[in-house]
């Protein structure tokens, strides 16, 4: 059965949507700006961030058929009209602080070697310290799971420890390590670690009896029992709570950055506050925002495709 | 070990001396088991036959080694034994499936544990082999969640026999599963031990199934055991054959007997007080 880009009674929402983005584009290209003393920035970026937006939306509705995704669609390209607009006609006194679409894409043109190399920077730390973390806390939590002694003495100070928001030590920990690199890493390794650790141990204890108890009868040792057994029991749990826990990892990373790391996204966003460039601000929150979503999107792919087996 | 324990089907193969098995529940002691004492000889199958809370699962998670005795001991070949292990494979009442394997990977599992040194490639063979003698080689290849209750019991059967134990312990498998099927299994449970001469414990709650399956069967009421019947009809048994006969109504009259005996006893207790 040939499937259809659109089901028929999604036409009008998706119509909506259409003219919404029509009308965007003929805004920024034939809205003449009502007032003077406004900054003017190249519209290519914007136009081609609006296509872009446009070609997800079609592909997003194309997956989803559902009628919501043409909402989102609506609300977004109506925010955009109505920024352009208001931008233009001068309703919007304090160009500075809020910049036109145009001016705030357009810094993805002016410096995309810097944002390019402040997201890597980000990425990289993300990934040593969220690998690390996620290793050591899986290991640690499968033992603590497993042998009860080491989860009595654990889970309590785990507890006490996880109360305490990571940002608060982070500064500290800045100053205790050597680089900044250093730092990043471990304030996303604690940031990380003792969740997973508890999340770990909680899968464990979890854990269907009868499982184990077959296991035991065939002769399964504690390491094969750790390795074999329980390990690929709680991985369906482990891997679905990394989604959870890489967007907190993310959020402290840029957290560290803007305390003081001279690296990453968090830090671009600092720097240009300070040179009061709130133009090129928003530029680094929307990259995280970006950033984020298809870290989330690649993860919950993952998970499809790891995940083959349902309770 | 002497010369007549040696002969042939004499032979003991699971010697139970004297065990008795306490449950401790915070302050207050239940002796699930009071000093039992049984031989299975080799090759036999055993029906553990009684009503729930009898003490006959607890005897069977001794044999298997998940729990230990409070007193006596049990002896496998002479040896005591001290835990669970791939000489005494077990398939459980409740599923016990490794969730995140196939069905083939069940059982390859059970033949990595065994112990044996096969190469990959008669590993995989043997797995299919097993999944056949359990009618399951169409469905290799689902998850135990994509399986019916029927279905993963069996699979549990063929994980069972993977192991390639002289022993098979088995606690009410098929109790869970709809009377049609569980004389399917019944049935291909008692064949293919037959062929492989296994030594089979089989708890169960059911007479029928317990005269269907056994060689010799073993009648419990709370915490020991009350009787011991054995069973002389000839193998294969088809139930279908079997009910009606007058062999047959003897055997279950006498069993009958002894099952409801205790619970008479209990009730003429209570009217008494």
């Amino acid at each position: 059965m040939k499937r259809l880009l659109l089901d028929r009674k999604m036409y009008v929402e998706f119509g909506l949507a259409a003219v919404l983005f029509a009308a965007n584009i003929l805004l920024t290209i034939f809205m003449p700006y009502l007032t003077e003393h406004k900054r003017y920035y190249d519209s290519g970026a914007y136009i081609t961030v609006l296509a872009i937006a446009f070609v997800i939306y079609v592909f997003g509705v194309h997956i989803t058929r559902k009628k919501s995704t043409s909402d989102i669609a609506v609300v977004v390209f109506a925010f955009f009209a109505v920024w352009e607009t208001a931008y233009k006609t001068g309703t919007v006194k304090n160009d500075l602080l809020i910049p036109s679409p145009e001016g705030l894409f357009h810094v993805f043109v002016e410096k995309p070697e810097e944002i390019w190399l402040d997201v890597l920077g980000s990425l990289q730390l993300l990934f040593w310290g969220f690998f690390l973390a996620i290793l050591f806390g899986t290991l640690l939590g499968l033992l603590a799971g497993w042998i009860p002694r080491i989860r009595e003495v654990l889970l309590p100070i785990s507890n006490v420890i996880t109360l305490i928001p990571p940002l608060m030590f982070s500064a500290y920990l800045i100053m205790v390590f050597a680089t900044f690199r250093e730092a990043a890493i471990a304030v996303i390794f604690f940031a990380v670690f003792w969740p997973t650790f508890q999340g770990t141990v909680a899968r464990v204890s979890q854990i269907d009896r009868a499982v184990i108890e077959a296991a035991r009868t065939m002769g399964v040792g504690t390491l094969g029992m750790l390795g074999k057994v329980i390990l690929p029991y709680c991985l369906p749990g482990i891997i679905r709570s990394i989604s959870k826990s890489l967007r907190g990892a993310f959020m402290c990373l840029t957290g560290a950055e803007m305390l003081g790391i001279n690296l990453g996204v968090g830090y671009f966003i600092e720097k240009y506050k300070s040179f009061a460039d709130y133009r090129c601000v928003l530029a680094g929150i929307v990259t995280v925002g970006v950033i984020t979503t298809v870290i989330d999107i690649l993860v919950n792919k993952a998970e499809k495709t790891l995940i083959r087996w349902e309770e | 070990m002497t010369a007549s324990e040696k002969t042939g089907e004499t032979r003991t193969k699971i010697a139970i001396r004297d065990v008795s098995f306490d449950y401790v529940d915070r302050k207050t002691t239940f002796a699930a088991l009071n000093h039992i004492s049984l031989d299975i000889r080799d090759g036999e199958f055993l029906c553990i036959l009684g009503s729930s809370g009898c003490g006959k699962s607890t005897l069977l998670s001794l044999l298997s080694g998940l729990n230990r005795a409070t007193s006596g001991e049990i002896l496998l070949d002479g040896k005591t034994v001290r835990g669970p292990g791939p000489d005494r494979a077990v398939v459980f009442q409740q599923y016990s499936l490794f969730p995140w394997l196939t069905a083939r990977g069940n059982v390859l599992f059970a033949i990595r544990q065994s112990g044996r040194k096969y190469t990959r490639k008669e590993r995989e063979e043997k797995a299919e082999e097993y999944l056949r003698n359990v009618e399951l080689l169409a469905a290799r290849d689902k998850y135990p969640g994509q399986l019916s209750g029927g279905m993963k019991q069996r699979v549990a059967v063929a994980r069972a026999l993977a192991l390639e134990s002289d022993v098979l312990l088995l606690d009410e498998p098929f109790a869970a599963i709809d009377p049609k099927l569980r004389q399917e299994l019944q049935e291909l449970v008692s064949s293919l031990c037959a062929k492989q001469k296994k030594t089979v414990v089989f708890v169960t709650h059911d007479i029928d199934e317990a005269i269907l399956l056994g060689d010799r069967i073993v009648v419990m009421e709370p915490g020991r055991i009350r009787t011991e019947v054995k069973v002389d009809l000839p193998h294969p048994r088809k139930r279908d054959n079997l009910i009606g006969t007058p062999a047959y109504e003897a055997l279950h009259q006498k069993l009958i007997a002894g099952f409801y005996a205790q619970v008479r006893e209990n009730i003429d207790t209570e009217v008494l007080l």
